[in-house]
């Protein structure tokens, strides 16, 4: 997957140089060509100068509906920009978006951009909402029987219920988070779009968690 | 592990109630408010080249709108839905207008 | 009309100055402690409410009032804070009219509904029209972008082979959504009415919607 990340500072070079040693295809772009120095020498992407939300830069940095785009910058408001014209103008659904105050990350999550909050943020989180790939685990317990996930819900499953996803998962959804806000839901409580789950469930039900999740809407 | 104990307590302050909603009738625009009715009526509805969602609730008070900036669609809104709505509205001519407001997904 | 401008820079400030003069209840806003004490220090622009703090946040807007604004204007030299200000403005707190100045003509394209915005104003984008109305004759010129990008005040002096001279206004065949704002004369200002008839060298002021824009055009330039 091509991968435009915009920010070259700790994270994004970070988010970068992961990406690059993968399969993935990834193009940094930062406004101050001196930013690249922290890719190294051996970066296997491309770099280019230049401001992250402006159409042509997107445009020449190969942007299109399936690629993925992490908006990592020191400057929220940037970061919001970036995520929103690549999400509305470009059409691309793989958007991430570093947030520095968790109030504007509320905001910016009903805009339906995931956001990375800055405290609980690592290069593996922001991989993780990025590739948006099968569930991995946020947390093993020492017995290595139970682990947490953490799962960003998919449209498809937006109206299927929390006690439902439950039984088919064997597990049990200790937090879910929506437009920024952690709560405990209820059985009844019906899963949206977006939605962050927190799953606690046994060491290699992953898989369950997934097909759970990946029903259709006329289940429910 | 007393997420496992949640069942027996499902008033505890961070448990996910379902929003107290008011009537649409009553509501006074620019002010926070949750308002909640079936989806009656879904456009599509670009402007200045971008794509928006807007859809229109309805209870027995009347009807108020929302619009949802940069997006088609959204999972599991669609005609007949039973939806909660809550941000601050405008009054937009003789009805209230909803930008991008959380939502809540309600049982049918 | 209570008016909540975000960015005390030179811009900012003389707005402020103006609106409180005008009668407005006027506060300014700016993340730069060292403007605002001044301003405060030096109470000006006389009678303007100075806050510190950083327009970007909703605490900070629900401290000056935004719900209670008529006007939010997000004048800063930032052209991404000034996108978010107009968006929080509009969303959080249902502001009636949102305006915000454009300091990169690249960004003009965001400036309209997306973020909440109802009036942009791009500087450099107003001073290239206004030179271009000082040299050129005959060319439709856009001053002005209204309602999130869709209607616009735009000025055409009349050339000599324009197709709406010596005809009366209600006979020039503009589109219905268009409207003859003023005709400029000789120095000064003829209300338009339908029997108006326009000669070569006026200045005619029209507010037209981008669907209806080109026919305007041709009824006035050719």
């Amino acid at each position: 997957m091509h991968v435009i990340v915009v920010g070259c500072g700790r994270v994004g070079s970070e988010v970068a140089l992961n990406l690059a040693s993968t399969e993935h295809d990834v193009i940094v772009i930062d406004r101050k060509i001196e930013a690249f120095r922290r890719l190294g020498d051996d970066f296997k992407g491309t770099t280019m100068v230049g401001v992250g939300f402006d159409r042509d830069v997107l445009t020449e940095a190969g942007i299109t509906p399936d690629c993925a785009v992490a908006a990592v910058t020191s400057g929220d408001n940037s970061n919001i920009l970036i995520a929103r014209v690549a999400r509305e103008t470009f059409g691309v659904k793989h958007v991430v978006a570093r947030i520095y105050d968790p109030r504007r990350a509320s905001i910016y999550e009903r805009l339906g951009i995931a956001t990375v909050a800055s405290v609980t943020w690592t290069s593996a989180r922001v991989l993780r909402h990025l590739l948006a790939s099968e569930s991995t685990p946020d947390w093993i317990d020492p017995s290595a029987k139970f682990t947490i996930i953490e799962r960003r819900v998919p449209a498809s499953a937006a109206g299927t219920s929390v006690g439902s996803v439950e039984s088919a998962s064997t597990g049990r959804v200790a937090v879910l988070s929506r437009f920024g806000e952690g709560t405990i839901p209820a059985p009844a409580t019906l899963l949206q779009e977006d939605d962050v789950l927190h799953v606690v469930m046994p060491a290699d039900s992953g898989a369950l968690l997934d097909a759970a999740l990946n029903t259709k809407e006329g289940s429910h | 592990m007393s997420i496992l104990r949640r069942k027996r307590e499902p008033e505890t302050v961070e448990t996910m109630a379902l929003p107290q909603c008011s009537p649409i009738g009553e509501t006074q625009p620019r002010q926070r408010v949750c308002v909640s009715g079936k989806v009656i009526r879904m456009t599509a509805r670009p402007t200045s080249g971008q794509p928006a969602l807007a859809i229109s609730i309805s209870d027995e008070t009347g009807t108020a709108t929302a619009v949802w900036t940069g997006r088609r669609e959204i999972g599991g809104v669609t005609l007949g839905r039973k939806i909660a709505i809550e941000g601050v509205p405008v009054l937009h001519g003789d009805h209230l207008e909803f930008t991008n407001p959380g939502y809540t997904l309600l049982p049918r | 009309m209570n008016v909540i401008i975000a960015g005390a820079g030179s811009v900012g400030r003389y707005m402020a100055g103006q609106l409180q003069d005008s009668g407005h209840n006027v506060t300014l806003i700016d993340n730069d402690t060292k403007v605002v004490t001044q301003g405060r220090a030096t109470r000006t622009p006389v009678g303007v409410t100075w806050w510190l703090g950083d327009a970007c946040e909703v605490a900070t807007l629900k401290a000056v009032g935004a719900d209670q604004a008529d006007v939010v204007a997000a004048v800063t030299g930032d052209d991404e804070d000034n996108l978010v200000v107009s968006l929080l403005s509009k969303q959080e707190f249902a502001v009636p009219r949102v305006l915000a100045r454009v300091n990169n003509p690249k960004n003009e394209w965001m400036f309209n509904d997306m973020w909440g915005v109802d009036v942009s104003v791009s500087t450099p984008h107003l001073l290239t029209a206004l030179v271009e109305e000082a040299v050129t004759v005959g060319s439709f010129v856009r001053l002005l972008s209204l309602e999130g990008g869709k209607a616009r005040l735009a000025e055409v002096t009349l050339a000599a082979g324009s197709p709406a001279i010596a005809k009366e206004l209600i006979n020039l065949g503009l589109p219905r959504e268009s409207t003859v704002v003023a005709v400029l004369r000789d120095g000064h200002v003829v209300v338009p009415r339908g029997d108006t008839v326009l000669h070569q060298g006026d200045e005619v002021l029209v507010l037209v919607s981008g669907a209806v824009e080109d026919d305007v055009r041709r009824a006035l330039v050719g």
